[in-house]
């Protein structure tokens, strides 16, 4: 899968994303807390693949448990509809007490997504539970998308831009650079 | 039907026993041809009326099922050569087999109620036997206690002797070792009730060597006496109610989102952890730290408190929540406080922290 690899490639190069040390050696040093995270992500890769949600899936990258690639279909009913956008999670061994790291890979033109592809997102931060998992993370990035927080915005042209729908969808199929 | 006494486990007479095969062949042919329609209907009267029936009759001061029950489990005790034919014909077909022996527990289980509501098949033998024990257990205030018991234990035994029976060539000795393996247990039970740990079988007064009749039954008491909770149990077991499970606690960790899902979450109970989708064993179930109702597991419970302190299912602190609701109250003492009440289940979870590794 050329997909994969190129995928494994651009995230290899991005730190925030990929921490020099894989994740999965930081989990193997501490033994049985690395082993329960990857029962956990195990159990929550079958749930996805059971579960089927529209507009959202999830699957490992690679052999790495520990690095998920996600993606999520913009709505329908907003600018992002027909659009499909490529994420990457980064779990730690200290999932799911701590959240994992997400990212766009595809460029998003959102209010609370950043050049890099970085979410501005509570549940991702401050307002991260233990009792979420890649599908909520999922599907609230999806919703986001339809309902960004314009109080606090990482592209502050996009969020100028919100108030006119017509414009912003431009702009969003203009920057939509779907992964090959 | 063979009321024969169930308290002295003597071969009944000869010619009695052969009409009595005969019609359990016949009875099994019979059955076989409606058994398919017959599951349903007998499913759906087991649980009302079927039950009822038995209670009745095992009411009655005869200890009647009792009797009819050991004729069929003492069906081995007849004479053996002819036993070996019947089971050499027999042998050939295990499903023929299987089913000889389920008609053979449905004559004890229901000759005096409707031959419709016997149970045709392994399949439906749990729910049998489930009706039959209501019957002995209530039949144990009847005038030969001692005897109601060992025959439903006798029974069991046999039956599971017979499913274990793995090649034909081995049925003849399982045979003779059914009736040891009755006396052995009939000795057992009137000791210790199913003791977990099998001990050695007293001398069984037959032909069997002593060995033989040990094994049957000591395969028996390790394949179905382990509780999930036995702290005697294998960690290496897998535990079926792990797997059966899953998708349903999958299900509820999703639920458990939110506060609507905080309410599901008391409705529900999660058989396994949210957070670290480990069982949730009785302490952990039991466990609820904070009013909104999100279970989780003990362990979870004290990384959480280690860090921020904040209920998964409602972002609560954990501590402020439980002060109000339990007056002061702290987590940490609600931990240890069920963990107290719960001290019959410690050695449970202790075997289960250790072989989950050094978790804290």
């Amino acid at each position: 899968m050329a997909r994969g690899e190129n995928q494994e490639a651009q995230t290899g190069n991005v730190p925030a994303a990929a921490p020099g040390p894989k994740p999965a050696s930081a989990g193997a040093g501490k033994g049985a807390e690395g082993q329960s995270v990857v029962r956990r992500l195990q159990s929550e890769l079958m749930a996805l693949m059971m579960g089927g949600d529209p507009g959202v899936s999830a699957f490992p990258e690679g052999d790495n448990i520990f690095n998920w690639v996600g993606t999520i279909a913009g709505s329908a009913g907003t600018a992002y509809e027909g659009t499909s956008y490529r994420l990457a999670l980064a779990f730690t061994a200290e999932y799911p007490y701590k959240p994992p790291k997400v990212r766009f890979d595809t460029p998003c033109f959102h209010p609370n997504v950043d050049a890099h592809g970085n979410i501005c997102l509570d549940i991702l931060q401050d307002k991260w539970s233990s009792a979420y998992d890649v599908r909520t993370i999922l599907l609230s990035i999806q919703s986001l998308l339809g309902e960004p927080n314009n109080d606090s915005p990482l592209n502050t042209q996009a969020a100028a831009l919100w108030a006119n729908q017509e414009e912003f969808r431009k702009m969003v199929e203009k920057l939509y650079k779907p992964a090959a | 039907m063979g009321h024969s006494d169930a308290a002295s486990p003597a071969p009944a007479p000869a010619a009695r026993d052969a009409r009595k095969k005969r019609g359990n062949r016949t009875a099994a042919k019979l059955k076989q041809s409606k058994l398919e329609t017959r599951r349903g209907q007998w499913l759906n009267n087991s649980g009302q009326g079927n039950d009822g029936k038995d209670a009745k009759v095992a009411a009655t001061p005869t200890g009647a099922r009792s009797n009819a029950g050991s004729p069929i489990l003492a069906s081995p005790h007849p004479p053996l050569p002819r036993r070996r034919v019947d089971s050499r014909s027999r042998g050939s077909d295990p499903e023929d087999r299987e089913e000889a022996g389920a008609t053979g527990l449905e004559i004890g289980g229901s000759d005096l109620d409707s031959p419709m509501h016997s149970p045709g098949s392994d399949k439906s033998q749990g729910s049998g036997c489930g009706a039959q024990r209501k019957g002995f257990s209530g039949n144990g205030h009847g005038p030969s206690p001692s005897s109601g018991s060992s025959v439903w234990s006798s029974s069991r035994s046999v039956s599971d002797a017979e499913e274990d029976t793995g090649c034909p060539e081995d049925e003849n000795e399982v045979l003779d070792d059914w009736e040891a393996a009755a006396d052995a247990l009939y000795d057992d039970d009137s000791h210790c009730h199913h003791s977990s740990v099998p001990t050695t079988p007293p001398p069984a007064p037959t032909t069997a060597p002593p060995a033989n009749a040990a094994g049957p039954e000591t395969i028996r008491s390790k394949a179905r006496a382990w509780a999930p909770d036995d702290k005697f149990r294998p960690q290496s077991l897998p535990s079926i109610s792990k797997q059966a499970s899953f998708p349903a606690s999958i299900g509820n960790s999703w639920a458990g989102m939110g506060m609507t899902a905080a309410q599901q979450g008391i409705l529900s109970l999660p058989v396994s952890c949210p957070i670290c989708y480990e069982d949730l064993d009785p302490t952990d179930s039991s466990f609820l730290p904070c009013p909104c109702g999100f279970h989780l597991c003990l362990f979870c419970h004290k990384r959480i408190l280690e860090a921020d302190g904040r209920c998964p299912g409602c972002r609560k602190q954990y501590n402020t929540a439980s002060a109000v609701e339990e007056g002061g109250g702290g987590a940490k003492e609600t931990t240890v406080g069920t963990g107290r009440q719960m001290a019959n289940i410690a050695p449970v979870r202790l075997f289960r922290s250790c072989s989950m590794g050094p978790r804290y």
